[in-house]
């Protein structure tokens, strides 16, 4: 490793000596690990290696990007080159610099990588494929009318190696696992339903055999939820009030409103939230945070200590009961718009540059128990689990829920089929009325985040079950 | 590497590859994949430019050994590293006991297709001027109106090659590459924000980013007053061609794969001969268009690319196989090897296990022009323009989807009224095909590369 770090150090002298103004140099060697079984057999097991090098080189505030599979010092140079000439050639077009502002070097430490119990590097594949394997019978005993089960594990671990013209030397292990399922079954009228579950992010093997989050309970869960989904209705199109779970809340935090907190969107003014810093936006409910070291043993998330311009993970109020307090930050926005850089600067891998994106992405709990969260629902819809969103630069979103309950007068009244939740972020977040106490942040291997053509990268995203008014659901009219 | 001599230096790597595997394990059978791309891109965002330049390239290694099958990928494509790969693949492939009892080997030998048309003057291309095509297609956009107020140009020139080896005999590589611009532009009047897109994506020329950003611009502005349909009904809906193509896309596009039809999770599975859509649907995945950007020689485990004719007439016709899928499904491959889940594919190949995926879906183009379709409708009716919120999250077993359009207009007695304010459309993917009321003359090719004209739905809830 030191000498790959020399390397990266040589890189960095020899942009700087071509005449870049600054250079980062990151070497990513990670190991990908997917397994599959689809029924009784086994689709996918498969191991990848992705090592390479990245170099940003700046040149009056413009930056230029290259990298390389190969991390031989000769390589390394040509990707710089490449880099620095891209810069020089770009720099004239621009009209919006962001040139790094100097800052002191960073250093990690060996605990700067969060420990686990059970390493996935030291348990072997026989060990993970029956993780697999139980998950899928589980789901296959609790499941009716079933046409499709598949269980999925997925892990990613390795090291994270940065350096740039300041001396920054960052040096620490990466690690996801996931562990999911899902179950497809098909009516009395031949129309197909699915039930899924699984859980994921910064953990140990040993997360896997505790209390919720054994194969048994993925399974258990995948296949009850399946069968309620045989005898779900359509849900209702219109306005309702609605109480999402933590999972949805998690995707509007992210998708509906994070997205429009990136900063790279905010310089440009391509976002609402551009100028409105201070501005009340919300309900004094409705709290958005983002780090990058949550507490993953009592949330769960996904651990992120450094992004990849070798700025330390923090904490960032995005909204604060309600108040735009604070953008999400690569180190050029933070410095165009005078604000702390918040360590956000994350690529999906070094084929990428580093580009602004969330870490761990959530509505902060609040006060209600589970039992008062529904109670003041009243009548309306009960979403819960997400299959992913979307939101656009004018702050309109959609996400859709797996499965629901519609829900009269605080009672659940029957099961619904997968729900859409539509509207615009800025007018929803003055309907939110309560959140209740628990906190649960999910991550995880599959999946993740897209932005640009990088995807997926990993994130955590998450809340508490959150009471909302008005919002639109797609359905039957 | 360089265009010219990189099949064959792939190939070189390919056939290192598959001779060490073999000497490992005599008993195994080895696929041994090979990438190498080059790609430039630069993105000129109000104001602030970015740039990369770089080579993906990696191998990927399949084994199978008494029906245990084992992949392993690693970046780059030197000696070592592929023999990297294949010393993993044997790894896994030695360490499980579970079997697949369902296969039957990798890829058997069946000829080549064709390459994609290709301009070499793409190569030719330099970063200043990508930089000057940015600068022109925002330049352009502002000129249209002082409420534009945030433009986003990119272009990017690419090529790509890969070959595959295998113990069956198969020792094929393809090449292409292509250019590829996009501009999408914001107008801002008050708290209303509204969006247009333009782009252009070609093989067999230059991009020609002239004109798109003035059309972006223009389509922007031209929404802004948008009213509130206030209404929750069912309406006959206009998809555009761009919002058809992603329709297309996020439905037959992913039912008609191989592994949910055999797995019995596509609605489709069982109707094969039976009438699915209006006879006035016909849809085709051409593999070997000349100038498709999809179009290669061969698939992602070296089988002939072809063309393949999934409904006709409202009729299903076909399912799209990889050489696994379709032995399972008794018909064969169809060329439809991918490498790269879902429907966009992915930038790093290698790192995907074999799946079946589309190349290029075209809906030939109707009889009537857009004017037409909307002139047939009586009452209120929705045009969609855009690729709508959440049309790839939708889920294809299912067929139920609920997107938000965002650019979306008023249809009264059979004219187009106003812009509308963002609307949630739901409905169900395959009682739309069935309920099709009309497909418009004005196939065009939308930015996820599918083909297709205006479509006419009948039955779909609108909130708005």
């Amino acid at each position: 490793m030191q000498r790959l770090i020399e390397v990266l150090q040589k890189a960095v002298e020899f942009g700087e000596k071509l005449g870049a103004q600054f250079v980062e140099a990151r070497y990513d060697d990670l190991a990908l690990r997917t397994l599959e079984r689809t029924d009784d057999t086994w689709k996918d097991i498969q191991v990848k290696s992705r090592m390479g090098v990245g170099v940003t080189c700046y040149v009056e505030g413009v930056s230029g990007y290259s990298f390389t599979a190969s991390p031989t010092l000769k390589e390394i140079r040509a990707a710089t080159e490449k880099a620095y000439k891209m810069a020089k050639a770009s720099a004239p077009a621009a009209e919006l610099r962001l040139p790094i502002t100097e800052a002191p070097p960073v250093k990690s430490v060996r605990s700067d990588t969060l420990p686990v119990k059970v390493h996935p590097r030291e348990r072997d594949l026989p060990y993970k494929t029956e993780l697999v394997n139980r998950t899928v019978q589980t789901a296959m005993e609790y499941g009716t009318s079933i046409k499709n089960v598949r269980g999925l594990y997925g892990e990613l671990h390795g090291k994270k190696v940065f350096t740039n013209s300041e001396g920054s030397l960052i040096d620490w292990d990466y690690l996801v696992t996931d562990l999911r399922c899902l179950v497809t079954s098909k009516t009395d009228s031949g129309a197909l339903v699915v039930g899924m579950e699984g859980n994921g992010g910064t953990y140990g093997l040993d997360h896997f055999e505790s209390k919720g989050h054994t194969p048994e309970d993925v399974g258990r869960e995948a296949g009850s939820r399946a069968k309620e989904q045989l005898k779900a209705q359509a849900c209702p199109a219109g306005s309702f009030r609605a109480l999402v779970d933590e999972d949805l809340a998690g995707v509007l935090a992210h998708e509906s409103f994070g997205h429009l907190s990136e900063a790279d969107f905010v310089v440009t003014g391509a976002s609402p939230l551009t100028g409105r810093i201070g501005n009340r936006l919300g309900t004094p409910e409705a709290s958005i945070l983002d780090t990058g070291l949550p507490d993953v043993q009592k949330t769960g998330g996904l651990w992120v200590p450094f992004d990849d311009q070798g700025v330390r993970g923090s904490r960032t109020v995005v909204l604060g009961k309600g108040v735009l307090l604070h953008y999400l930050h690569n180190r050029g926005t933070a410095a165009r718009l005078s604000e702390t850089a918040t360590g956000n600067s994350r690529a999906v891998s070094y084929v990428f540059p580093p580009i602004v994106r969330m870490t761990n992405t959530y509505f902060a709990p609040g006060t209600l128990s589970d039992e008062e969260a529904i109670e003041k629902l009243g009548t309306g819809v009960y979403a819960l689990q997400s299959l992913g969103g979307q939101v656009e630069g004018n702050g309109s979103f959609l996400f859709i829920a797996v499965r629901g309950y519609w829900v009269e007068h605080g009672e659940i009244q029957y099961p619904l089929r997968e729900v859409a939740l539509s509207g615009n972020i800025l007018e929803l977040l003055t309907h939110v009325e309560g959140a209740t106490r628990s906190l649960q942040i999910r991550a995880g291997y599959f999946g993740g985040c897209g932005k640009g053509d990088q995807s997926p990268l990993p994130v955590g995203l998450g809340g508490p079950k959150l009471v909302i008014d008005g919002v639109t659901f797609g359905g039957k009219a | 590497m360089e265009y010219e001599s990189v099949k064959d230096e792939l190939l070189s790597v390919a056939d290192t590859g598959l001779k060490f595997a073999t000497k490992q394990d005599a008993s195994a059978e080895f696929e041994v994949y090979v990438h190498y791309g080059s790609g430039s891109r630069v993105e000129l965002d109000q104001g602030v430019v970015t740039a990369k330049d770089g080579v993906v390239a990696g191998c990927a290694v399949r084994v199978a050994k008494d029906k245990r099958l084992g992949f392993a990928c690693v970046s780059g494509v030197t000696a070592p590293r592929v023999k990297q790969a294949v010393k993993e693949s044997l790894s896994v492939v030695n360490s499980v006991s579970t079997q697949d009892d369902r296969f039957e080997g990798f890829c058997d030998s069946k000829g080549a297709g064709r390459e994609c048309t290709f301009n070499k003057d793409i190569l030719g291309v330099e970063v200043s001027e990508l930089v000057r095509l940015c600068q022109g297609m925002t330049k352009e956009a502002r000129a249209v109106d002082e409420r534009v107020k945030v433009v986003t140009a990119a272009c990017r020139i690419s090529w790509d090659a890969y070959a595959v080896a295998n113990s069956r005999g198969i020792a094929k590589a393809s090449k292409s590459g292509s250019g590829r611009c996009r501009v999408d532009v914001m107008s801002i009047e008050g708290d209303e924000r509204k969006t247009g897109v333009g782009h252009d994506a070609a093989c067999d020329r230059l991009i020609h980013a002239q004109g798109l950003g003035e059309q972006a611009a223009r389509e922007a502005v031209g929404q802004h007053g948008a009213k509130k349909l206030g209404l929750t009904s069912v309406l006959p809906t206009i998809w555009g061609p761009e919002a058809a193509g992603a329709y297309v896309l996020s439905s037959f596009g992913q039912a008609v794969l191989g592994r949910p039809i055999v797995e019995h999770t596509s609605p489709l599975c069982d109707m094969m001969g039976a009438a699915i859509a209006s006879p006035e649907l016909t849809l085709v995945d051409d593999g070997q268009r000349p100038d498709g950007v999809g179009t290669e020689a061969i698939d992602a485990e070296g089988h002939a690319q072809q063309t393949n004719v999934l409904v006709e007439r409202g009729v299903m016709k076909g399912f799209l196989f990889n050489s696994y899928y379709g032995r399972l499904s008794g018909v064969g491959s169809t060329g439809n090897c991918s490498r790269g889940g879902g429907p966009f594919g992915t930038p790093i190949p290698y790192e995907s296990i074999v799946g079946v995926g589309t190349k290029a879906l075209e809906i030939p183009p109707g009889s009537k022009t857009p004017d037409q379709l909307a002139s047939s409708i009586d009452g209120k009716g929705i045009l969609i323009t855009d690729d709508p919120m959440g049309i790839f999250h939708s889920t294809m077993s299912t067929g139920q989807f609920s997107v938000v359009a965002n650019r979306v207009y008023l249809i009264e007695n059979g004219s187009i009224v106003c812009p509308i304010q963002p609307l949630s459309v739901a409905g169900n993917y395959y009682d739309g095909f069935r309920r099709l009321r009309g497909v418009g003359s004005d196939a065009a090719l939308g930015y996820y590369q599918v083909r297709s004209p205006s479509l006419l739905f009948d039955g779909f809830t609108v909130v708005g």
